[in-house]
């Protein structure tokens, strides 16, 4: 393949790293529960194409599996047990936030800078493929670290701690094409029993407290 | 081989089991058949490790060496004691209705799934393996936590599944940069997160990336660990827990969690001066200790008391480590082995004495000498060794570490050197935690006993772990095993190599 130079193939890992970062920002905007699902299924979608991507440049076969689990686990499976979760709560919506969307765009951006600045000085090293990828990673796992906080209802800070997760995974097939196969395979397992147990905890949260708003959990303190 | 084969597979076999078996008398049977395979083993792998120094087993990916023997030893002791603790707090929860009798097999298999979470993290040989296994020990227990699933325990079982799966995220990352770091020196793919092959090597990873990765995994782990500002956890869940998981909880996986840090820290003090990550260990730990004790002081609630303590007693260690030398570094692994047996005899008498009082709080409970005599003689020696009062062994190890920051100051960039202000702190900060805990634990042991409650202390199974911790307890006043003190000695040294 002739017309695929180092330099287009960086931009095009580039851009669907940056695509990621993307519909990151659309989750921080979204208000609607199972639209934030959604975009998250298209996070993944993006990251399975960016590892598929990297797995077809640099011919490193194991990071294949790596996407083709992601398609199965964080796709397809997940997502449709969240919205199951959110077909049984009586909210759809994310009605008061401690912080307001456009306030929380901003923050993102700022975590954006951050991100690109703390891995200033380690990128260099890198390799040239997936230069910036890693501090696109970082980026994604301090915005979702931001929403966790930010947001109020159980389903949301579940989908915060995924896309924390894929920005993980980002980092992990960015910076080093994958991790050994069976560290990548526990990640997905555990990742994959986070998602269930949270979802099975949600239901129980609405049956104990009528509601998912983790604001209600103030039964315990000093 | 065999033995570390049985190390694993006692939790994970009886964790299948569990799940089949119906009857309360043979999940306690298949509980401690399993938990006394896993002791064996443990003794087998520490003979080897004396005369080999280390074990490697199945194609690298298990490594256990002296640190890891100690761990080991600490998961083992304490899991033998909660197993036999169970048998009369399980059935006598079963049969008072509070959960129905199926829901045992449900418990007994978290509960192996737990131990067997915390020994895959304390044999793995890589850091990546480890850190599974460490997310692991967090999905088994966020259950067992909310396990009687009151409004209180579900609360506290989400945020701690909340909390500690973010943090742990963080610790990911950090994992990420070390296998980045290590790759470009390795370049194998398979083993460039194995401890063995990084310890090789250390010397010239990157140290740039090696800080960034530290405080990443430190903070990850720390969460774990509880260290302030990411304990908020950790009461709650400590509160809500049923009792032999707190004890498990308090005992073994905070210790894990210290382990996870230990290990990462031998790898990144290689390429960086020793001084930025004992500083941050030593940093945090002091902070820890400090606002733990104050917490203390707040408290009406027994199990949270124990929890803060946890929090303190943590933070001491964590001080014992950062500053390190051969005092430091000895004073904080004994400071966790004695905590470990501490607290797990702690919760042990907190158990029993929630049953008997219906109650958490500390002004209702009164005359304990009078209503169970067994149980109120638990919590005097656990609560005297937790206030490390002389002569034990908690209070050696207070004295070790201390006297280390005293002699070398919490190590350099972060404070003046030679500045006497962090030994002032934590001498008055243990005054403090020592008063606190001397009240409490003196107006629920003495005073008139309330008249409805029944007086007298049955003998059960349950009152034999209690005797084995306290006799443990009480012996480490007097001497230490020899066999023990030379693996202690072993451990210390590998964590000072560097």
């Amino acid at each position: 393949m002739s017309w695929l130079t180092p330099h287009i193939a960086t931009q095009i890992v580039d851009f669907s790293s940056a695509m990621l970062l993307l519909t990151c920002f659309a989750i921080v905007a979204q208000r609607r529960l199972s639209a934030c699902v959604d975009l998250f299924a298209l996070q993944s979608l993006f990251l399975a194409m960016t590892a598929a991507l990297v797995a077809f440049l640099t011919g490193t076969r194991h990071i294949y599996i790596a996407a083709g689990l992601t398609v199965v686990v964080k796709v397809i499976v997940i997502p449709r047990v969240l919205k199951g979760v959110i077909e049984r709560l009586n909210v759809t919506r994310e009605l008061v936030m401690k912080i307001n969307v456009p306030a929380s765009l901003l923050i993102c951006g700022a975590l954006v800078m951050i991100a690109f600045f703390i891995t200033q000085p380690i990128i260099p090293f890198g390799h040239l493929l997936t230069r910036d990828s890693l501090a696109i990673a970082l980026a994604i796992v301090l915005i979702g670290f931001f929403t966790m906080i930010a947001r109020q209802k159980a389903v949301t800070q579940l989908i915060a701690f995924l896309v924390m997760e894929n920005g993980l995974f980002l980092g992990a097939t960015a910076a080093t094409y994958g991790m050994p196969l069976i560290v990548e395979l526990g990640v997905f397992f555990d990742v994959l029993v986070a998602a269930l147990i949270a979802g099975i905890y949600t239901n129980r949260l609405q049956d104990a407290f009528d509601s998912v708003d983790t604001t209600h959990l103030t039964e315990l303190k000093e | 081989m065999i033995a570390v084969g049985l190390l694993l597979l006692a939790p994970l076999t009886a964790g299948g089991l569990s799940l089949l078996i119906k009857s309360s008398r043979w999940l306690h049977v298949t509980n401690l058949i399993s938990i006394g395979t896993f002791v064996g083993a443990e003794v087998v792998l520490a003979r080897a490790v004396f005369s080999q120094g280390s074990v490697t087993a199945f194609a690298d990916i298990v490594y256990i060496d002296a640190l890891s023997s100690v761990i080991l030893f600490i998961i083992g002791t304490v899991g033998l004691a909660c197993s036999l603790y169970m048998r009369s707090y399980m059935d006598e929860q079963v049969a008072r209705g509070v959960i129905a009798s199926q829901r045992l097999s449900l418990f007994f298999f978290l509960f192996h799934m737990f131990l067997f979470a915390m020994v895959l993290a304390t044999v793995a040989n890589s850091l990546g393996v480890q850190w599974v296994a460490i997310e692991a020990t967090t999905l088994a227990t966020t259950f067992l936590i909310a396990f009687w699933r009151r409004r209180e325990s579900l609360e506290a079982g989400w945020k701690y599944l909340i909390l500690c799966s973010v943090g742990i995220s963080l610790a990911l990352f950090g994992v990420v940069l070390m296998y980045y770091s290590s790759l470009r020196v390795l370049g194998d793919v398979s083993s460039a997160l194995n401890i063995t092959q990084l310890q090789q090597v250390a010397a010239q990873l990157d140290p740039h990336i090696l800080k960034l990765a530290f405080v990443f995994l430190f903070v990850g782990y720390g969460t774990k660990v509880g260290l302030v500002p990411m304990h908020s956890w950790l009461p709650d869940a400590y509160s809500e827990a049923p009792a032999p998981v707190a004890a498990m909880l308090a005992g073994v996986l905070e210790t894990v969690a210290v382990y996870a840090i230990l290990r990462c820290r031998g790898i990144a003090d290689q390429a960086l001066s020793p001084d930025f990550t004992g500083g941050l260990l030593a940093l945090f730990g002091l902070i820890s200790f400090a606002l733990a004790a104050f917490f203390i002081l707040l408290q009406h609630n027994y199990k949270r008391l124990f929890a803060y303590s946890s929090i303190e007693h943590m933070g001491l260690a964590m001080v014992g480590f950062g500053v390190g030398g051969p005092l430091g570094t000895f004073g904080g692994l004994f400071h966790l082995i004695n905590h470990a047996f501490a607290k797990s005899l702690a919760f042990f008498a907190a158990g029993n004495i929630h049953r008997r009082f219906k109650t958490v709080e500390i002004d209702q409970v009164r005359g304990l000498i009078a209503v169970l005599p067994w149980s109120a003689l638990a919590l005097l020696i656990s609560g005297l060794a937790l206030m490390a009062l002389p002569p034990f062994a908690l209070f050696t190890s207070e004295m070790q570490i201390i006297t280390a920051l005293g002699s070398s100051g919490l190590p350099g960039e972060w404070t003046q050197p030679g500045t006497r202000i962090p030994v002032v702190i934590l001498l008055f900060c243990s005054v403090v935690a020592f008063a606190g805990f001397l009240y409490r634990i003196t107006s629920m042991v003495w005073g008139p006993a309330p008249k409805d409650i029944v007086h007298g202390e049955q003998w059960s199974t349950g009152h034999l772990p209690i005797i084995l911790l306290g006799a443990v307890l009480l012996g480490f006043c007097v001497a230490l095993p020899a066999t023990l003190r030379q693996l202690f000695e072993m451990a210390s040294t590998l964590l000072l190599s560097r």
